[in-house]
């Protein structure tokens, strides 16, 4: 998307909104080590001024024990982790962006001399509060009045690439159950190479013939390792055997083919028996 | 001669194009609103309550993914420090894919919660809660600040 496309679509997403909240794009930056910056631009919708504060950690999504991907932090990443969080700079940190203007927040990298080639990521953090809500009826001291501000925090993934960057994905421990009218499914994903494996999850449920009979299709980050969970819209299903196909690819809507690092296509499938 | 290179850089970030790429908004749209309390008497706000409800919109790309948690005040401060309880069972958040409070699917605000944006790359939280004022509770104004952290997966 060029840059008057990106302003096209950041109107169109003001235009729905309400209160307290910038829009910020893009959702997830990459930087080259060429040019050691990025930038992230943030527009301000509403008729109040909106106070921001830029911070980093590093964090990467990973599976929890029941199967969701969360954001796991790492408060101290030592030497030996991916982390870029140290070494890349917000300029500015803080600021003030007026009702209905738009505000550029560069993205700096200063990475340690002699940094092996790889991809390393951040998670850039971007505060936004609005006004302060005002209390109703404070003037009248003789009854409890309760006012709750609103702050949002938008998380968003920072990735610095050095060199020759590649990367892949490899399945193992592909099994289902099913839950009711669903079939949940797990998998154990492994990064493979020296860069995030971006891309998308396909599972299919089809019968003897290749009919589908239900399928899911989500958007997919293997950091490390993970399990995920997900689960199949099956409905009820006659008793037989089935066939679960599971596909990941590195084709993404939300991001520019460029920005993603292709790996060919990993495939997978377990037979699903219902009794 | 270090910091001019170092503005030079900064200027050169802003002209870098940026290809490929969706924005990402979070927006407060209403806070969650108890009103007058009664000393000694909870409060509870639902979280399909159209008008106290707190609701947040978020937008994104489309059918991607992002993780919400909530951080929550425990108290809210009054008049001289004095503080007044709030508490959040564990279904009082919901979250809609088609930003209809009427369709929710709940989930509790103390956990991280997984969404998924709609084909039009929209969703709305929604935040209920309870308000416990004590029964000598100290009149006044008591004020806190609710944060809702959305994280995306690329």
């Amino acid at each position: 998307m060029k840059p008057t496309g990106l302003w096209v679509a950041l109107l169109l997403c003001a235009g729905r909104l309400g209160a307290q909240g910038v829009v910020i794009a893009p959702h997830a930056v990459f930087i080259d080590a060429r040019t050691r910056s990025g930038a992230v631009l943030l527009y301000n919708p509403n008729a109040e001024p909106a106070e921001v504060a830029i911070s980093f950690f590093y964090g990467y999504p990973a599976t929890d024990s029941a199967g969701r991907i969360v954001v796991r932090t790492v408060e101290r990443p030592d030497s030996t982790s991916s982390s870029a969080a140290g070494w890349i700079q917000a300029f500015p940190r803080r600021l003030t962006v007026p009702p209905l203007e738009r505000q550029t927040i560069r993205l700096l990298a200063t990475p340690p001399a002699g940094l092996v080639d790889g991809e390393y990521w951040a998670r850039l953090v971007i505060s936004a509060k609005g006004g302060q809500l005002p209390v109703t009826g404070v003037a009248d001291t003789a009854k409890v009045k309760v006012g709750l501000t609103l702050e949002v925090r938008t998380i968003i993934g920072v990735f610095y690439r050095k060199g020759a960057v590649h990367t892949g994905v490899t399945v193992s421990g592909l099994r289902t159950a099913v839950v009711g009218d669903s079939l949940a499914v797990w998998a154990r994903l492994t990064q493979q190479g020296n860069a995030a494996y971006i891309g998308s999850v396909h599972a299919a449920l089809v019968d003897s013939t290749g009919r589908t009979l239900g399928e899911m299709k989500a958007p997919i980050g293997v950091y490390y390792t993970m399990e995920p969970r997900y689960a199949l819209s099956i409905g009820a299903l006659a008793p037989g055997r089935y066939r679960l196909r599971f596909d990941l690819s590195t084709g993404r809507e939300d991001l520019a083919p460029e920005l993603v690092l292709p790996s060919p296509p990993v495939r997978d499938s377990v037979e699903v028996r219902v009794p | 001669m270090k910091s001019l290179r170092l503005a030079f850089v900064l200027m050169a970030a802003v002209v870098v194009p940026l290809v490929g790429q969706r924005p990402i908004t979070v927006t407060g749209v209403q806070s969650l609103a108890f009103g007058t309390l009664l000393p000694g008497v909870p409060t509870i706000v639902v979280r399909t309550d159209a008008v106290k409800s707190g609701q947040f919109s978020i937008n994104g790309p489309h059918d991607a993914q992002a993780q919400v948690t909530f951080t929550l005040p425990a108290v809210l401060t009054g008049p001289g420090g004095a503080t007044l309880p709030l508490t959040f069972g564990g279904s009082d958040a919901g979250y809609s894919q088609s930003q209809n409070i009427g369709s929710q699917v709940g989930f509790d605000p103390k956990q991280s919660f997984v969404i998924t944006f709609s084909q039009q790359g929209r969703g709305s939280v929604f935040l209920g809660g309870t308000a416990r004022p004590a029964p000598t509770q100290r009149a006044g104004a008591y004020t806190a600040i609710i944060t809702l952290n959305v994280a995306t997966f690329p």
